[in-house]
């Protein structure tokens, strides 16, 4: 597993933080280097070396960004223009440091010692509340543009040490500001964040349904008796819990079900009960019957085109949660609350669901596996693959990478794992200065068919070298696998190299735990050389035909068009 | 639960509060000899204020009496109740009978 390096900038001692970053069990491992406490902008402004670390925490104090903050805490009179002038020196010094490292998460500003302060003068104008909201409101606005910068809201980190987030001896002993619980908090949200951006976010919940997602048992007291709703408070509470999981739906998260009952009886519960917030469209598949729950996940992972390691498990009951766990242990089981009430808590509490932005794709998912599950019916139905994807009618677009589709392109590039060649994970700005290296092209795959539009489900990235385009990107969402899609980006690419004059084209293949279905797409595609046991070669006297089955709006990507 | 149980468990989860912080290969057992803070072995400055600060929670939390643990003449003492976790537990003991 890959150790992330972690730099730590503050004006306090960041050596709590650190340690709990490097001694937590779950992934990813960090390595941390703490700079000199109390040199913020010296090292935000300090020039560039060569240790690049893969992310940066700037977590400092509002007197420290601010001196005119330190006289409002004083009980003097400041100036709010200068103060605002001292947050944008601030900001500027952050976004000309986030050259120097891959990510760069930047605590909001809070107190990091207890000041006397009014209540109920705090957030008037003029009032230390408030100048500290506007504060980290200038500061959201300033960096709204710095692509790799993200502000995370400090504020959910203290208030899980109650009414003592801060603590006064580690302060005056170490100038450690805050009680460890906070740090505890901070961790937990900061390796959250750093798996969403590295594509290692859970993306499927498969959720049980007895006394899970809604209260007693389908089966035995039928779906008019189930406390889901009502002047019921656990029933309120399962209400709650299905309104989480539809807001995680709409962020890109699927939603399935596994559970031990009469399928006809449970979906009867799910699209007739008027209190189910999750209706059947909302799933992305169900295995509802008497099999063991660990081998009906297997076979709805497998359906969907995921790995075990997006799966999170909800069950009420610990025997199940045990079974799965002992089985799959790539699969996610959280311990799970004996009491309904607390089940939307601990659906938040997960931090296993971060993501850097919500694209268009990720909003419609859902409806993507939809379609995609009518599709394998119509497989079933009709026989051959070519006359089924014939029947599809299915379109592939393909556009140069930049503008609109970037950063949907960027999510694509750091999510996938499976149709993969070499599992480049890049930031945005990352992806964007390799796009600027001279002879570099890179084109993503729009998928649509008559059942719907897969999205943005494909990048092909190329570089010329010599009289060679190298495949750096081969990228194919798991959703559209299996539809000649890859056969299509592979065309594209020979035609491209074709249309520039070059004699070949080269793609080495990295693996992965993850990437052996690419690996098997290069085996059967038809490469006419091969350049050692991964380097797939070829020659462009040879054609790469698009498929029958696929048409193309354009042929944009040719050198000489 | 006596006062001997209320110090030992204040003690065992003020290192366990400790632990959290360490690589696997340096964190403390709960056994009396084991050197909290020492020259060549034991915790160093950092992790000693946490003890501390961990420790006085828990004590007050369990026996219901505060403690400061962390004024100079208590860290620097040449027999300072920070060498083992027996020396820790006799000098709480002290303490809190006193009180």
């Amino acid at each position: 597993m890959k150790v992330l390096s972690g730099l730590l900038v503050s004006n306090f001692n960041t050596g709590n933080l650190a340690r709990y970053l490097e001694n937590d069990e779950e992934s990813p491992k960090i390595e941390c280097t703490s700079a000199p406490f109390g040199q913020v902008m010296a090292t935000l402004l300090a020039p560039a070396d060569n240790a690049k670390p893969d992310f940066a925490i700037v977590w400092t104090s509002p007197e420290h960004v601010s001196a005119e903050y330190g006289r409002c805490l004083d009980g003097r009179q400041y100036n709010a223009d200068a103060l605002r002038n001292e947050v944008d020196q601030f900001s500027a010094a952050i976004t000309q440091f986030a050259g120097r490292a891959s990510v760069v998460f930047v605590a909001t500003l809070s107190p990091i010692t207890d000041a006397v302060t009014s209540s109920l003068a705090g957030m008037r104008v003029g009032g230390a509340s408030r100048l500290l909201a506007e504060m980290n409101l200038r500061l959201a606005d300033n960096l709204r543009e710095c692509r790799n910068v993200y502000l995370l809201d400090s504020a959910r980190w203290t208030e899980k040490s109650g009414d003592r987030p801060r603590d006064p001896k580690l302060w005056y002993l170490a100038k450690v500001p805050f009680a460890n619980d906070v740090f505890l908090a901070a961790v937990r949200d900061i390796k959250g964040c750093l798996r969403g951006i590295t594509g290692s976010a859970r993306k499927l919940v498969i959720l049980d349904l007895d006394d899970t997602l809604w209260g007693g048992l389908v089966g035995d007291v039928g779906w008019e008796k189930l406390r889901l709703g009502g002047h019921d408070p656990a029933g309120e509470a399962f209400v709650d819990f299905q309104r989480s999981l539809k807001a995680l739906s709409r962020r890109g998260v699927i939603l399935a079900v596994v559970s031990k009952n009469e399928e006809h009886i449970a979906l009867e519960a799910i699209d007739r009960h008027p209190e189910m917030v999750l209706r059947r469209s909302d799933l992305a598949g169900w295995r509802i019957n008497r099999v063991d729950k660990a081998r009906n996940i297997v076979e709805l992972v497998h359906q969907l085109n995921l790995g075990l390691d997006s799966v999170v498990f909800i069950d009420d009951s610990p025997v199940e949660r045990a079974r799965v766990r002992e089985t799959l242990p790539e699969v996610l089981v959280p311990e799970w609350p004996a009491d309904s009430m607390l089940y939307p808590r601990a659906l938040a509490d997960l931090r296993c669901f971060e993501w850097p932005a919500v694209t268009a794709e990720d909003a419609a998912r859902t409806e993507m596996y939809n379609s995609e599950r009518t599709r394998a019916e119509l497989l079933e139905r009709v026989g051959s693959v070519d006359e089924w994807l014939k029947s599809l009618q299915l379109r592939v677009d393909v556009e140069e990478v930049g503008g609109a589709n970037f950063e949907r392109v960027v999510q694509l590039l750091n999510k996938t794992n499976q149709m993969n060649l070499a599992t480049r994970r890049l930031t945005d700005k990352e992806f964007r200065a390799w796009l600027a290296g001279e002879g570099r092209r890179s084109w993503c795959f729009r998928v649509t068919d008559r059942l719907g539009d897969s999205g943005i489900t494909g990048l092909l990235s190329l570089e010329r070298q010599h009289d060679a385009a190298v495949i750096r990107d081969f990228v194919l969402s798991c959703r559209v696998m299996g539809r000649k899609v890859e056969e299509t980006m592979l065309h594209v690419a020979v035609d491209y190299a074709q249309s520039a004059g070059l004699r070949e084209v080269r793609a080495e293949y990295i693996p992965t735990p993850r990437n052996q279905p690419c690996l098997e797409f290069l085996e059967r595609a038809g490469f006419p050389g091969r350049d050692g046991e991964q380097t797939f070669v070829w020659y462009t006297n040879q054609q790469c035909p698009l498929p029958e089955a696929i048409s193309c709006t354009t042929e944009r990507w040719r050198a000489t068009v | 639960m006596n006062l001997q149980d209320h110090i030992s468990a204040a003690i065992d989860r003020a290192i366990d509060e400790v632990n959290a912080q360490l690589p696997a290969a340096s964190r403390l057992t709960k056994t009396p000899d084991t050197v909290l803070f020492g020259r060549e072995e034991g915790l160093d400055s950092l992790s000693l204020v946490n003890l501390i600060v961990a420790l006085e929670k828990h004590v007050e939390g369990g026996c219901g009496r505060s403690v400061s643990l962390s004024s100079p003449e208590v860290m620097l003492a040449a027999d300072s109740p920070f060498t083992t976790v027996r020396s820790l537990r006799e000098y709480l003991a002290t303490v809190l009978k006193e009180d």
